[in-house]
């Protein structure tokens, strides 16, 4: 550790720790646009100048140093016992000195030479770290005269677009696709004031790569201005009019830590938020743009029954009276219920719960197998299970009770011999193997819960429509055995409910005693009972989730 | 995305003997990428001017992306990303020359070529139609006690007057 005078403030901080770090910790703003924490810096926009302190020996007295020096690179360390200052700090540094504020205003007076007055029509404005930093740092006027330069609005890629008047060319972006994603497709063209980001293209303009990975939109994230900017989000809203959650992406198994921002109408965007040991800074684009299913107008809003060969909206008494009706004159041995790798660990244990207790049946299934591609880059993977939860859904289904949990081929052919199964799914865009179809069309009454009409809902008896991970409060354990919390943002379309509370409903009519209030609630009863989960509870879990004790879990 | 990516029809190739050129100056470096400034100058003088083939090639040669190719050619203007005349003529423009008349130098110059000067990223702006000349001014060729100064392609031309630049252009 080491021991370092910042401003007034004594504080100690890990050797290596640089002073913009340093002095995040203790609630002190040094403003930075080049550095960011998962990029290696190159110190170029020099806005995060601090003023080192060093021992004078003419005067024999520590004063501040010649020049000032970037924050982001100046690493605080131990200093040997013979080059203690004041015979104790290993550091001495200010953020706040009269010459430190000049500076900082003077740079940003140049970053703002070239930069439009566009912010009303900025997708940035209100986020923007030129905003924010003018107004606590800079001039309030400029004293440039001259003609500014207007270099054109460039398309980089299916997501990004570069306005390239408001970059101040900080170069994130450049050792994002450099370093992170390792596909080098952005750089510098021309040179000093002229300076562009581009991607590669012919002298005429046409590119010869575009801006097409899979992690693209993440220099959208890091921009800190209003230049590279996504289609996606493009004059959709105000970012100031967004309500933010905190949840994790249900894009596949490595539950990238996620803000999900909303309005009461629907879910806007996703962003990533930082989880050292996940996904640290980022998150793919599959999941950045793979929302779009939630807003859906086709999103199933009414519960559907089959009425005379064709699937008709009804209402949820009538669709759980049907079911009741129909459970109740099967045996047990023919029923199968299916849990969801897509739905919540507290759905799939209010499930599980539902066919012990209510069913007393021990034949589960899951409903999962939903393979994609694999993608490896230099910092990230993006991983072939394209379900959140098949780890969490696995353990929770088969647990307790005795459950044995059917997967696959298994599952198909024990679903070929049942006639009833309720099969909760969530995973729409999910294709129906040949087999699979004919095993689901062979079953006499099929159960079929949600979010969007699919090929499984096809030949479901009873539809009922449940909830996305925009709709419902939770929680995923993802590949590595991480349990993390989603949250409920936007409200269910129509009649949709909670998937486990659809669940509950049912137990309810079948005269099953389940009562739970919230899922919180059920997370408390999964860690008394399920091994591994003792420390799965919502409060514990909180914002930056649980490691299984047991990481194969 | 509107635009489509541009197809390369006729790939680029060091011939024989840049080849055994390149092979020579890459063994001088500590990493491939390092070798980029002499195996663009290599290229340019095989090609002409550097096209995205070029830029491609020399992109694999060297074992790094498309754009960092893109990013030193577009930095240096002594790549071409256009045709260029046989004769590339450049006109230093800076303090000394200017001091020493280097605009005479360049308006006798265009009126001697008929031509414009050319600007960066427009070079066909200087360059005669029938492609023999390319007319551009330059920063310091670092000669300025014999200011005024040309150079044409490779070599220098001091302590310039009218005559002395109508004797240069005649005897090419």
């Amino acid at each position: 550790m080491a021991f370092v005078k910042l401003n007034d403030l004594e504080i100690e901080v890990e050797d290596g720790t640089n002073v913009v770090e340093a002095a995040r910790q203790h609630g002190i703003e040094v403003p930075h646009y080049c550095y960011h924490q998962g990029l290696s810096r190159p110190a170029n926009c020099r806005m995060c100048l601090v003023e080192p302190h060093v021992f004078f020996p003419p005067a024999g007295a520590i004063v501040p140093d010649r020049q000032l020096a970037t924050g982001c690179t100046t690493v605080l360390r131990t200093a040997p016992p013979d080059r203690k200052l004041d015979g104790k700090y290993d550091f001495i540094v200010r953020t706040d000195s009269e010459r430190v504020k000049k500076a900082r205003a003077d740079i940003l007076e140049f970053l703002l030479v070239h930069h439009p007055l566009d912010c009303p029509v900025c997708d940035q404005a209100g986020e923007c770290d030129l905003q924010d930093y003018s107004h606590r740092h800079g001039h309030d006027k400029s004293r440039y005269l001259e003609v500014k330069n207007v270099p054109p609005k460039k398309d980089l890629g299916p997501d990004v677009l570069l306005y390239a008047t408001r970059c101040v060319v900080c170069t994130r972006c450049i050792r994002f696709a450099d370093e992170v994603s390792g596909t080098g497709e952005l750089g510098l063209v021309h040179r000093g004031s002229h300076d562009e980001i581009d991607i590669p293209r012919s002298h005429e303009g046409v590119p010869l790569q575009v801006l097409d990975n899979k992690l693209a939109g993440n220099v959208v994230d890091i921009c800190p201005v209003g230049a590279l900017i996504s289609k996606d989000f493009l004059f959709k809203s105000r970012p100031w009019f967004l309500e933010k959650a905190n949840s994790v992406c249900s894009g596949c198994s490595v539950g990238c830590n996620i803000t999900v921002e909303y309005k009461a109408d629907g879910v806007y965007r996703l962003k990533p938020r930082f989880h050292e040991d996940i996904n640290q800074h980022w998150m793919c684009d599959d999941g950045r743009l793979g929302y779009h299913y939630v807003n859906s107008d086709d999103r199933l809003q009414l519960p559907l029954k089959r009425v005379d060969d064709a699937l008709t909206p009804t209402h949820w008494a009538d669709a759980l009276a049907t079911i009741t009706e129909k459970l109740s004159e099967i045996e047990t041995e023919d029923i199968v219920v299916i849990g969801s790798a897509q739905g919540t660990n507290e759905d799939n244990y209010v499930l599980q719960q539902f066919a012990h207790d209510v069913l007393k049946t021990t034949q589960l299934g899951l409903f999962g197998h939903l393979p994609g591609e694999a993608h490896k880059f230099p910092q990230f993977t993006i991983e072939a299970d394209k379900n959140p939860n098949t780890a969490g859904a696995r353990t929770i289904l088969g647990s307790t009770n005795g459950n044995t949990v059917l997967e696959g081929d298994a599952l198909w052919e024990k679903v070929s011999s049942a006639k009833v199964v309720y099969l909760v799914s969530g995973a729409p865009e999910r294709p129906l193997e040949d087999a699979e179809k004919a095993a689901l069309e062979s079953v006499d009454f099929l159960i079929v819960q949600d979010v969007l009409p699919s090929e499984v809902t096809q030949f479901a008896d009873v539809v009922l429509p449940g909830t996305t991970f925009a709709e419902k409060d939770g929680t995923f354990t993802n590949s590595t055995g991480w349990v993390q919390r989603i949250r409920k943002t936007i409200d269910p379309p129509g009649e949709a409910r909670v998937d486990w509370e659809i669940t509950q409903q049912l137990a309810k009519q079948l005269g099953g005693e389940m009562n739970y209030h919230f899922a919180g609630e059920i997370a408390l009863e999964i860690a008394e009972n399920v091994p591994g989960y003792a420390d799965a509870t919502h409060q514990k879990i909180g914002d930056a989730g649980i490691k299984l004790a047991d990481s194969t879990q | 995305m509107s635009d489509e990516l541009i197809q390369i029809e006729t790939p680029f190739a060091f011939n024989e003997e840049n080849q055994r050129e390149f092979d020579a100056l890459i063994g001088r470096y500590p990493v491939k990428e390092a070798a980029m400034l002499p195996t663009l100058h290599l290229a340019q003088r095989q090609a002409g001017y550097i096209t995205p083939a070029v830029m491609k090639y020399v992109a694999e040669q060297l074992e790094v992306s498309v754009m960092k190719v893109k990013d030193v050619v577009t930095f240096y203007p002594m790549f071409f990303e256009e045709p260029v005349g046989e004769y590339v003529i450049r006109v230093c423009h800076t303090l000394p020359c200017a001091l020493r008349d280097c605009k005479g130098v360049l308006d006798h110059l265009k009126t001697k070529l008929d031509t414009d000067v050319a600007a960066e990223t427009n070079l066909a702006k200087g360059t005669t139609p029938d492609g023999k000349f390319t007319l551009m001014k330059v920063e310091c060729l670092a000669s300025c006690d014999v200011a005024p100064v040309i150079m044409v392609n490779d070599d220098l031309h001091k302590n310039l007057t009218p005559e002395k630049i109508d004797e240069i252009i005649d005897n090419l």
